[in-house]
Order: structure tokens, then C-alpha cells, then sequence
């Protein structure tokens, strides 16, 4: 079997998504659906994807891409909402039209049953992020929350806690992934701006190791023994010397924030996954198998074809140079055991969206 | 190895003893001895500074209490706590040092090492 | 505060083979008027205006306890008085013959808000270091120097260089990552590189001060509100600037130039250099002035010093260190006197053996050019060559 735990499907042009925002916010500017600041040269699609339709945006085609050509059983689909705009509330209406978007136009009339969607939620407004869950956390087909890697403020801090609280309490872990879009974000590098599309790109998914930290310093995954995080834009190579950072330094720095009562490392296996990439992993396949052991990361990675990205990875890409074991547990084992896949889906209510 | 008055509560006296040196605290009136030398990275332990540590106490202020005043104490260099009564570390038990048993006869403290 | 006197053999040797060198360490004026006496005049009442708190926490974030530490060993207060690192004296008994260090680089950590006056700022430790630490207290010839110079303004810096350059003493070059977002393969750096490069002077770079409030990093997510978490993201700033400086070009305009990353660890570097070399062959066409795998500039041009070492398990971290096989590109550093300070004795220890004498001494010895044997201090031993096995 193979899950693909990271597939984003797109608007098929700008107008869609304003048949799914309420009439108060129908005449308002939002980001462009193609909207992102560190536009890859020549596309951030696959160039063969550019066609009749925008990539990602037609249901058949994707299906017939993933299931038919590509072998893929179930596809968790997590769409963009192009950036944390200033206007917070406007923010949360987008993510609120874009959830409606995705289960009228890809979970509702997928009869396939094979794609599962994401609850998105904006951060920066707590209290519409927990209402947008409880309106649809029943739905059977939506099987994680998702938030932007974009932050003023990272994941652990306490603003944030009814979110993670509401998501943890239906069993929905959180996925975080880069939103590129119109936000009013930070440089995104410890340095700045990056000045290459490639500088941009080789860093932006190591912010992920800030959040995870203060998630785990805060005592985020203390008080939440379900919460669980999923990194969906990979880079959980640098897991390992990070951690082995976050770990030496608690010896030092317990009684500051005594609520940390195991080494940091000792929360990963319960509470963070990440979604394979094409920019992890040695470039000795040989060191492969060997590699997946530091950091436990044979337990910790699902297979994420990250499609219709440029860069999307076949699942035998992401496969390359591990054993059986390793092999099964990434392309559809930790992924099921997270999402419960391969039970049985029981018939729920068509949910309330705004026309 | 000196007079019990030589080592008031609170006190610690360094003896030269083995390759390292064993430090032997008063703390709260019970004689504790602990190796003079950091399970991490062989820091003289007994350099440094001695007193509490903080728990997490949710219905605190600021989520912490001091407790274990004068009881613990910490590496000079990378401030590990060590419990100069068990000679653990307190993040991680498992990291401890050695502990030495102290006896008082007639008014003399006697470190056993 | 009670020492432990141990009777050493009184050796009369006249010198002893380097064992190791030690890449980072810490001196400090005895006190800022000391400092301010190397500046000019006019520029005194500038940079140290009257009226200023001194604040006990220069730091943003702040290391354990150290209302009372200072951040510092609390066993490095020199016994006749004064702060840790401003006696030389003291210094070398501590470091050089009870640790058994045999060549440090002093590192100054100084920083100030406007270009101007931090460049001045920059010039009078200069001066300072060379009088009191690699003239008047270097008799033995074990210390060794950095020229700081201000990231801000790259062309003074290069002057400032250009000053130094040929001092017998002098091995670096010193600036801080914290660069007000411009990271360090921007143009804007290359008047100081081609200084450093044509001089033969490796740049290092090392963490400043956080008193000008634009210095303090912000993250690109956010900032955590810790040291635990916030210390343990750092190395994300070198991480940065090493992208920057490879996807930028600054290897390929200045094919001499050696960078050191200092006190940011060092296995980050695999990782890094994995993504770093898959990005490239993916995005080649975005990269034209990249004219090698990024890896490769890697292994030429950089060295990371190794302290502070994590702790992790000794036979998976020498077995992270083979997999990752920069035993050319690592040196030893301490951090003495400060409070993270790592012995040599342990670091020793968590090296594969094969690239141990690399790390202690010998890519230190190659990238500044040092001697093979150095003056013995009373208490050293004898001028045997040293076994790393």
C-alpha cells in the first residue's frame, strides 16, 4: 500500500474561492490563488502539470496521477492559503472558504474514497481557529488541521494553546506547511532575505525546528499527551543535531522551565511526523538505511509526494535505499497508524458551507 | 577530618582525598559528601555554587517554586544540578556522581573514602 | 574559594610540541577605563556615554543563574580579583598548562549600534588585544589574535585588515553573524573579504553582544522565550549565512577565502551540505555563478569550531562524525572562561580516533599557519610528541 500524506490541490482560477466566502467579504481583495513571494523560476509546478487545467486543480486529473499512474492508495490533501494577510478575521474567512472549496469540489463527490482533506485554520485568530475546527472536525474525510510553517510567533508560545487543545481533543494531528503567499511575515532566514530562489528554498523548511522546540520548552506536548505535529516540508535531517542540542542544553537549563520532565528527544516518537522531501536524505544511498535510525526517523517519516510541486518525489523516490521495514512503515504504515486510514469510514453529514 | 564546629549548616570543606577530592556539606544540620568531579565533562563539582533548585508548581506565579534550599548544587561550569544528599543529578538520575558516607564521633567528622 | 594543590615536577624545558589548539577563547579588558585608554579621545564620551547603566545581563536571553554567574566558569575568577578572562596570567595556568592547551585564538566580543563608532569600538580592542595580550603578556608566544572589524561598514573593515596584516600575532579575522539582515554572501561583504583573502587571514565569525536591540536575532517564525530553545536553534544563523555564502557566489568571487563558524556546532554541517548539494542539481539554471557542488565549497573554504559538543551518545556521535567525514574542516575550541566551556580531556574522547589529531591541532595548525612547538610554561612536561590514540 502507499499513502501520500502531502498533495496540494489548487484553485482552477482566482474567482473560484469567492463563490465560498460569506457576502460580507465577498468584495474584498485576497491573495491571488498563484500568489507567492519566492516564486520558483519557470513555475513552481511541474512543468509538464501546466495544460488544460492549472495544476493541481482538477480532481480527475490528479487522481488519475496519483491513484492510476502513480500507484497511490489514499492522498491527504492540504491546500494553500496563500499567506498570513494582516487582516486576521478576513484570514480566518479564507481558510474557513477554502475548507468548504475543498469538500464540495474533492472529498464530497470523491466516490473513490481515496482523498482525505485538512480542517485549515489561521493561527493568528485563536478563537475562529477552535470554532473552524469544532464546525468540522466531524467529517470523516478530514483527517488532520493545518496551519501555516509562517509565524510571528512560534507554535509553543500560549496563544496558541485552544487551537492545539481542540485539535488534540478529535484526534486530529496539526500539519504545518510553508504557505507561501501575501503575508506579513519575517525574512525568512535567520539572515534575512534570501537572495536565490535556491537560498529560499533550501532554508524556509528548517523553521520548522523553532516551533518544534518551543513546543516541547513550553510544555505544549506535556499538557497535550495527544497532540501530535506533522513537519510536511521535510527537513528532518538537521532533527538529529538539533535535538542533540535541545537535549544537552535541558542538563543546563531544566529549572527555568521545570515542566519539562524528560529529555526533549523523548517526545518525538508521541508527537512529531514529518512528510518525506526531495531535499532530505544523504546523497550516499548507501548511508540510508542507517541514517533513518538517528532520531528514530523510521518511525517519525510518511511518504509526501509533495505533488504538484516541482519537486514532487515518486513514492520509489522516497524509498531509494531502504530496507523492507523501513520501506513499509514510510510509504503507508506511520501514515495510517496517524490517520487511521484503512478503517472503515462511516456515512457523516454533508457539512454547512456559505454560497 | 575536622571538628563538627568547623562545619556549620550551610558549610563545605574540600579534602584532599583520591583524584579528584571529595566535598562535605552541612546542609540543614545532616553531613552529605559528594565527589569533587562532574559526571559531564570532569568539572571541579564542588566549586560550585551551592543552593535550590526550582519544580513546576501550575498554581504558582510563573509556574515554578523554589524548593531544596541549600541542598543543591552546581556544576561551575555547565550549572548541572546535582542533590548533594543522593549525589543524582536532578534532570537526569541516571547522570550521578558518587556519594561518600559521613559518620560524627565525639565532636569529629570522619568522611569515609 | 578552596584549590586543590598538586605538587608538578619542575621540568626546565625549553619547549613543548602543540598538542592542542584551542580556537575560541574569551579576554577582557581589566576594567573600561583600561579599554577607553586606546581610544580616541573624541570618541570616548561616543561610544561609553556618561550616565549609562551598567547592566549585570547583557544578554537577551540568559544563561543559567547568571545573576551570579555572569555567564561565566565560576571556577575563572582570577584569585587576586577581578572578572574572569581579564588576567592574562591567570589565564594561562588555567588554560594552558592545567588543561593542557598549547595555542588559543582570543576572541573579544564587542559590538555597537552605529557603523562609525562600532568601527572604532573595533579598533581600540584591537589595540587593546595587541598591547596586553599578544605584546606585553606573550612572552611565551601562545596566544594568538583576531582583528575585529565591523560587519557594518566592509570598507573600513578592510583598512582595519590591511592595519593588521603581517602582525606576528594576529590570526583572523573577527565579525559578527548578527549583520542586521544581510547575510554573508551579499556583495556588500566583499571589500572585507578581499582584504582577509589577500592577506592570508581566515574570517571567523562568533556571536557579539545583544545590547543594540536591532542585534537581537529575530527568527524567522518567531522568537522562543528561553535560552534552552533559543540557543538550541542557533546554529540556523550559520546555517543561513552558509547558504547565502555558497548560493550567492561570495566562494566563487573570492577563491582564497577561508570562514570559520565559531561556537555554532558543527554536525549541522552534514545535513546541510546534503540539501544544499540536492538543490543544486535541481535548480542548476537558477545557480549559474555557482560553479561547484555546494558541498564541495564547503569542505575548501569553511572550518567550524566544536564547541559546544552535545552530549549524545559517544558511539553514535563518533559514528555521526565518520558518516559525515570533516575531519579536515573541525577544530577544538573551549570557549574559555565561559560557563560552557568544554574540557579538552572530554572533547578528546568524543572524536573518531582517525580524526583526532586533526581536530586537536592539526587543521588549526594548517589554516593559521602555526608552529609545531611553543615555549613551555613551569610545570609543563617534556618536548615529546604527542599520541592522539
Amino acid at each position: 500500500m502507499i499513502i501520500d500524506a502531502n498533495v496540494q490541490p489548487h484553485f482552477r482560477y482566482n474567482a473560484e474561492i469567492r463563490k465560498y466566502l460569506p457576502a460580507a467579504h465577498r468584495l474584498r481583495s485576497i491573495p491571488d490563488v498563484e500568489q507567492q513571494w519566492y516564486q520558483a523560476p519557470g513555475g513552481n509546478y511541474r512543468e509538464d502539470l501546466y495544460g488544460e487545467h492549472y495544476p493541481g486543480s482538477d480532481r480527475d486529473t490528479v487522481a488519475r496521477h496519483l491513484f492510476d499512474d502513480g500507484g497511490v492508495d489514499y492522498a491527504v490533501l492540504n491546500p494553500l492559503t496563500r499567506g498570513n494577510i494582516a487582516d486576521y478575521l478576513l484570514n480566518s474567512r479564507i481558510c474557513a472558504a477554502v475548507n468548504d472549496w475543498l469538500l464540495d469540489r474533492w472529498l464530497e463527490p470523491d466516490t473513490t474514497n481515496r482523498f482525505r482533506g485538512t480542517i485549515r485554520v489561521n493561527p493568528e485568530d485563536p478563537k475562529g481557529a477552535v470554532a473552524e475546527i469544532e464546525r468540522l472536525a466531524a467529517h470523516p474525510k478530514l483527517v488532520q488541521v493545518g496551519v501555516p510553517m509562517q509565524s510571528r510567533e512560534p507554535y509553543g508560545k500560549p496563544v496558541f494553546e485552544p487551537i492545539w487543545e481542540a485539535a488534540a481533543a478529535h484526534g486530529l494531528p496539526v500539519a504545518v506547511h510553508i504557505n507561501g503567499g501575501n503575508g506579513v511575515d519575517y525574512a525568512p532566514t535567520f539572515a534575512g532575505h534570501a537572495h536565490t530562489y535556491p537560498g529560499y528554498a533550501s532554508f524556509m523548511p528548517l523553521n520548522y525546528f523553532v516551533h518544534l522546540a518551543t513546543l516541547i520548552v513550553e510544555g505544549m506536548f506535556g499538557r497535550h499527551p495527544h497532540l501530535k505535529f506533522v513537519f510536511t516540508d521535510g527537513g528532518y535531517d538537521i532533527l538529529t543535531p538539533l535535538m542533540w542540542r535541545l537535549d544537552t542544553f535541558w542538563l543546563s537549563m531544566r529549572d527555568q522551565t521545570p515542566w519539562v520532565d524528560r529529555y526533549p528527544s523523548d517526545y518525538l516518537p508521541a508527537h512529531v511526523r514529518f512528510c518525506s522531501s526531495a531535499f532530505d536524505g544523504p546523497t550516499d544511498p548507501g548511508q540510508m538505511q542507517r541514517w533513518m535510525d538517528f532520531s528514530g526517523k523510521t518511525d517519525l517519516l510518511m511518504y509526501g509526494s509533495g505533488y504538484p510541486h516541482w519537486s514532487t518525489c515518486a513514492p520509489g523516490e522516497a524509498a531509494a535505499g531502504l530496507d523492507s521495514a523501513q520501506r513499509d512503515k514510510v510509504l503507508w504504515r506511520n501514515a495510517n497508524e496517524l490517520y487511521g486510514l484503512t478503517e472503515p469510514i462511516e456515512a457523516g453529514p454533508i457539512n454547512e458551507r456559505s454560497v | 577530618m575536622c571538628s563538627v564546629d568547623e562545619l556549620p549548616p550551610g558549610a563545605m570543606r574540600l579534602v584532599d582525598v583520591g583524584k579528584f577530592g571529595v566535598g562535605v556539606y552541612n546542609v540543614a544540620g545532616s553531613l552529605h559528601a559528594i565527589v569533587n568531579y562532574c559526571s559531564h565533562e570532569g568539572a571541579p563539582l564542588c566549586e560550585g555554587l551551592l543552593g535550590g533548585t526550582n519544580e513546576f508548581a501550575p498554581g504558582e506565579p510563573g509556574g515554578l517554586r523554589r524548593v531544596k534550599d541549600g541542598q543543591i548544587v552546581r556544576c561551575p561550569w555547565h550549572n548541572w544540578e546535582f542533590d548533594i544528599t543522593t549525589g543524582q543529578n536532578l534532570a537526569d538520575p541516571k547522570r550521578r556522581v558518587r556519594t561518600y558516607r559521613v559518620d560524627v564521633a565525639d565532636g569529629q567528622v570522619y568522611l569515609n573514602a | 574559594m578552596t584549590t586543590i594543590e598538586r605538587v608538578n615536577p619542575q621540568t626546565e624545558h625549553d619547549e613543548i610540541v602543540v598538542a592542542i589548539v584551542d580556537t575560541d577563547v574569551h579576554p577582557m579588558p581589566v576594567s573600561t577605563d583600561v579599554l577607553k585608554s586606546y581610544a580616541p579621545a573624541d570618541w570616548v564620551d561616543k561610544i561609553w556615554p556618561t550616565g549609562n547603566a551598567v547592566t549585570p545581563l547583557p544578554h537577551f536571553y540568559d544563561t543559567p543563574d547568571s545573576y551570579k554567574t555572569m555567564s561565566m566558569r565560576v571556577d575563572a575568577h582570577p584569585p587576586g580579583g577581578g572578572f574572569a578572562g581579564t588576567d592574562p596570567d591567570y589565564a594561562a595556568k588555567q588554560l594552558l598548562v592545567d588543561a593542557g592547551v598549547s595555542i588559543a585564538t582570543l576572541e573579544p566580543m564587542c559590538d555597537a549600534q552605529l557603523p562609525q563608532a562600532e568601527h572604532v569600538l573595533k579598533a581600540t580592542y584591537n589595540d587593546w588585544l595587541a598591547d596586553v595580550w599578544l605584546d606585553r603578556n606573550n612572552a611565551h608566544g601562545r596566544w594568538r589574535g583576531s582583528i575585529g572589524v565591523s560587519a557594518q561598514v566592509p570598507e573600513r573593515a578592510a583598512r582595519e585588515i590591511q592595519r593588521w596584516a603581517g602582525h606576528p600575532y594576529m590570526a583572523q579575522v573577527l565579525m559578527t553573524p548578527q549583520t542586521r539582515g544581510i547575510p554573508f554572501g551579499s556583495p556588500h561583504f566583499d571589500p572585507l573579504y578581499a582584504a582577509a583573502a589577500a592577506n592570508g587571514l581566515p574570517v571567523a565569525t562568533h556571536l557579539m553582544g545583544q545590547t543594540p536591540f536591532e542585534l537581537i536575532p529575530i527568527y524567522p517564525v518567531g522568537n522562543p522565550a528561553h535560552w534552552h530553545d533559543f540557543f538550541a536553534a542557533w546554529p540556523l544563523l550559520y546555517v543561513s549565512h552558509l547558504m547565502s555564502l555558497v548560493f550567492d557566489g561570495a566562494f566563487d568571487r573570492h577563491p582564497d577565502l577561508r570562514v570559520v563558524f565559531v561556537e555554532g556546532g558543527f554536525t549541522w554541517a552534514m545535513p546541510v551540505m546534503w540539501r544544499m548539494d540536492r538543490i543544486w542539481e535541481a535548480r542548476r539554471a537558477d545557480l549559474p555563478h555557482v560553479r561547484r557542488r555546494p558541498s564541495e565549497y564547503v569542505r575548501e573554504h569553511v572550518r567550524f569550531t566544536t564547541q559546544p559538543l552535545e552530549d549524545a551518545d559517544v558511539k553514535h556521535f563518533r559514528e555521526y562524525l565518520e558518516m559525515m567525514d570533516l575531519g579536515d574542516n573541525l577544530m577544538f575550541s573551549t570557549d574559555y572562561p565561559h560557563w560552557s566551556y568544554d574540557a579538552p580531556a572530554y572533547a578528546i574522547n568524543r572524536f573518531p580516533a582517525a580524526q583526532r589529531e586533526r581536530i586537536m591541532r592539526g587543521n588549526a595548525t594548517a589554516l593559521y599557519g602555526l608552529p609545531p612547538t611553543v615555549t613551555a610554561l613551569p610545570g609543563e612536561g617534556p618536548a615529546a610528541d604527542v599520541s592522539f590514540e
